[in-house]
């Protein structure tokens, strides 16, 4: 196994924070904890080459420094890529972590990377890449060292990966259904049981964050603003000509309601499984209400109501997906220069 | 949305979920079967009902976000 | 109050010329079993067939599955409000045909996101009622019965084949039994013992209820606030599920893993188990304050309990009924576990969640989303038409979340999703 290893200018052996800028630098063997990684390894790999450079360059060069990291690796015919281990650094985790990207997806060859769970290499790439928790202390290196070079034994023949607790990883997010010994029951009732008592527990769930969007302005003048409405209720013109999915749906419609004073029930349908659908099938204003806003619009409460409403099925909908169909959907709004959005939610 | 600037008022049935994912203006809707409406109420009241909570919608954007 | 179950362990299921027991050995007479059913005459024609354990055998869409229980005279009535009149369960003698199952064929519903009941290969496997023999009826509507009629008459025929099966044991002794006694909080003599109590959906108001739709002591629980049940009322026929259940039969009412631990705990002096609460996930943000206030504040100030388990019915939403009971019970200082059920369809643990409050931090998770199994066309099928039939029979992908036994809501699963 041909193993290629980048290292900070400090792991590198050049020298501290007055080093960072330092240049990226090609070696023809191990380097530093490269030597001890050589040996973890075992007789069948070799690091047959070094790439060391300092974090501030790799911080602001990282187009420049992961094409020649990209042609390093090829030249080199790697089998395997290997960055850091990183522990706290974060400009050494962030590059580190970029880097195994793309050598993963432009040479297609297993990269493995370790750092501490704080590193913000972490959070950016933590769904793709599987990163060895090194812990902060660099005292660590051998173990830190030995777990990495499981791992890159483990992908390069193939195998399954285990759980983060059995390798040893950062958990990447990503769900695997499992059957175990116990029932659901059984295990609510015992995790309940040393919760009573003060005891340790594994949750089968940790608690997700979703980062904060800090709110924009409010409107200064709502009737001179243009109003859009936009849905999650899943209602579509009758026979749904955009073929929005009822549940998990990955496209969005915009359907023009100019000059509408609202929605009949015999023009629209509803495409969602999540609720009973009859009363917005009865009355659509139940859901998008264009006949209380066409009344504001006429009143001069709101300036103008958007010529559409804009609708997608919100049911069991995955965030990454939600998040495309935000962007999309924020873009075309911006472009038709809507001031505000009223949504409406089940 | 609210990324590219465009402030939303979130008018939902399920607050605890438009809390959780970040919505900063929400308004609490009538029913998950009927957010905007009230099947059990006569058209008029309905009506009333609907323009109540698309007029509170419009307050929340005319303000800072505060959330119920 | 104390509830005895007359265990009759049961080793094979034929029909015959009549309904008996002979050992453990279940003949059931279909022509009189046909007349029962057919008094509702909502109904013109039922199929009656029994199924082996492990048969390659494919039945769906399922309405319920039952275990064949019978009351004792004196004991109090068999599902109270849907069969019996009203009167109190959970007491006195109730015999149980165990190791058979009645299983009820829905021949108005359609196949997508149907129930479906494998009876062998690793799907069948996964899942607790491949092991049961099976009286599969399906029950066919007279013309011009609207769909929830017909969802009625199905609960009808549900529970009559379930009591007038075991009613053949009823003067058979029983090979075992079981006993399940609790005097609920105010029981005496229990100090220092850990109080726990149970809160289970019954219901969820995303889907309104029929209003012939009967779930609880035979109501359709539209307007209910929680409700205080005694657990072996859950075990003895005062609940059965909605017309539509996502992941819950009826088996695991009478069966409910959830309570049988409790119980266990409580029978071995590790616990105690004080009561438990039937709740319905709500339709709108005050009612949902509202009965989440309820459930938290019962559970505080009249069960005392140190300790919840909470469980969920439907899909997403009710996750905001079940985390803010439990969110409300851990700041009353009652400590709880929650069960959710699987939302991610994206297989993320980001959008797993649809809740986050970190004092609901002990949280059981039920996977199936990405279990699934390529089954082969299907040696038997039972459906409700010749066309249901073909179409199930074909080889398909089943997915863990539609097939019965597999991702429960009711804590019988094996399953887990572990976070990679």
């Amino acid at each position: 196994m041909r193993v290629v290893h980048y290292l900070n200018q400090f792991f590198g052996g050049i020298g501290g924070e007055e080093h960072a800028d330092t240049e990226p630098q090609v070696h023809d063997e191990p380097v530093g904890p490269g030597r001890l990684l050589g040996q973890v390894l075992g007789e069948d790999a070799q690091v047959v080459r070094t790439i060391v450079c300092g974090d501030n360059y790799a911080t602001e060069n990282m187009e420049a420094l992961t094409a020649l990291v990209l042609e390093q690796t090829k030249d080199a015919q790697a089998d395997i890529f290997v960055a850091g281990p990183c522990f706290e650094a974060g400009r050494y985790g962030v590059a580190a972590a970029g880097l195994c990207v793309a050598v993963s997806s432009e040479l297609d060859i297993p990269v493995v990377t370790g750092m501490a769970q704080e590193n913000p290499g972490v959070d950016l790439h933590r769904q793709t890449l599987y990163i060895v928790d090194s812990g902060k202390a660099a005292s660590a290196m051998r173990e830190v060292l030995t777990k990495m070079s499981n791992m890159a034994h483990k992908l390069a023949s193939g195998q399954d990966m285990g759980s983060p607790a059995e390798e040893g990883y950062i958990a990447r997010g990503i769900l695997k259904d499992t059957f175990v010994e116990q029932t659901a029951a059984q295990r609510l009732v015992a995790m309940l049981d040393a919760k009573v008592k003060g005891e340790e527990f594994e949750s089968e769930l940790p608690a997700p964050s979703f980062p904060e969007i800090p709110a924009p302005a409010p409107v200064a003048d709502m009737s001179k603003a243009r109003v859009a409405i936009i849905t999650d209720g899943g209602l579509v013109p009758k026979g749904n000509p955009d073929n929005i999915s009822a549940w998990a749906a990955t496209n969005w419609g915009s359907y023009d309601i100019s000059g509408k004073d609202g929605l009949q029930g015999d023009d629209y349908e509803v495409s969602h499984r999540g609720y009973d659908t009859r009363y917005v099938e009865q009355d659509p204003d139940r859901l998008v209400p264009v006949d209380v806003l066409r009344e504001l619009e006429e009143s001069n409460v709101i300036g103008e109501l958007h010529s559409q409403f804009i609708s997608t099925s919100g049911l069991v909908n995955p965030i990454a997906n939600s998040r495309r169909l935000g962007r999309e959907i924020a873009a075309q709004l911006k472009e038709s220069e809507v001031d505000a959005v009223i949504l409406t939610s089940t | 949305m609210e990324k590219a600037g465009i402030p939303v008022c979130h008018v939902t049935s399920v607050v605890p979920v438009a809390k959780m994912v970040g919505s900063n203006r929400i308004v609490q809707g009538q029913g998950i079967v009927h957010v905007m409406g009230d099947a059990d109420l006569p058209a008029e009241e309905e009506k009333e009902l609907r323009r109540k909570t698309v007029l509170q919608a419009i307050e929340a954007l005319k303000n800072e976000a505060a959330t119920p | 109050m104390r509830l005895t179950l007359a265990i009759h362990q049961i080793g094979s299921l034929s029909l015959g010329a009549a309904t008996l027991l002979d050992g453990n050995k279940l003949v059931v007479d279909p022509e009189e079993l046909r007349l029962l059913i057919l008094e509702d005459t909502r109904l013109r024609s039922v199929d009656i067939e029994t199924v082996s354990p492990g048969e390659d055998c494919r039945i769906g869409v399922v309405f319920d599955i039952l275990e064949p229980r019978a009351k004792e005279a004196g004991s109090g009535p068999n599902f109270p409000g849907i069969l019996d009149p009203i009167g109190v369960v959970g007491q006195g003698v109730t015999h149980v045909l165990r190791g058979v199952a009645v299983t009820v064929v829905d021949g108005g519903a359609g196949l997508e996101n149907g129930k479906i009941l494998e009876m062998t290969g690793p799907a069948g496997e996964a899942s607790p009622y491949t092991s049961l023999h099976h009286l599969v009826i399906t029950p066919h509507s007279a013309e011009n019965v609207v769909r929830h009629s017909e969802q009625a008459s199905l609960r009808l025929a549900s529970v009559k084949t379930s009591v007038y099966l075991a009613q053949c044991a009823l003067e058979i002794t029983p090979h075992s039994a079981e006993i399940f006694e609790s005097d609920g909080p105010v029981v005496q003599g229990r100090e220092g013992l850990p109080r726990f109590a149970y809160i289970g959906q019954v219901h969820s108001r995303q889907r309104v209820a029929e209003i012939d739709e009967k779930i609880l002591y035979g109501d359709n629980t539209a307007g209910m606030v929680p409700v205080s049940l005694h657990p072996n009322e859950w075990l003895d026929g005062a609940v059965v599920t909605c017309n539509r259940a996502m992941g819950a039969e009826t088996y695991f009412y009478q069966n409910h893993p959830v309570i049988l631990e409790l119980y266990r705990r409580h029978q071995d002096d590790e616990i105690t188990l004080v009561g438990t609460l039937a709740t319905m996930a709500a339709s709108d943000n005050e009612e949902r304050d509202r009965n989440c206030m309820l459930a938290a504040e019962h559970a505080k100030w009249n069960l005392a309990a140190d300790g919840v388990i909470l469980t969920k019915y439907g899909g997403g939403a009710p996750h905001a009924d079940l985390s803010l009971t439990a969110r409300r019970c851990e700041e009353l200082g009652i400590r709880t576990t929650v069960q959710v059920s699987d939302m991610s369809w994206d297989r993320r643990a980001e959008s797993a969640l649809l809740f986050n409050y970190p004092v609901v931090d002990a949280i059981v998770y039920v996977g199936g989303r990405d279990t699934d199994w390529d089954v082969p066309a299907a040696g038997r099928v039972i459906a409700g038409s010749g066309e249901l039939a073909e179409e199930l029979g074909a080889p398909r992908r089943l997915i863990a979340t539609n097939v019965c036994g597999v991702s429960s809501q009711q804590g019988i699963s094996r399953l887990r999703a572990m976070v990679h």
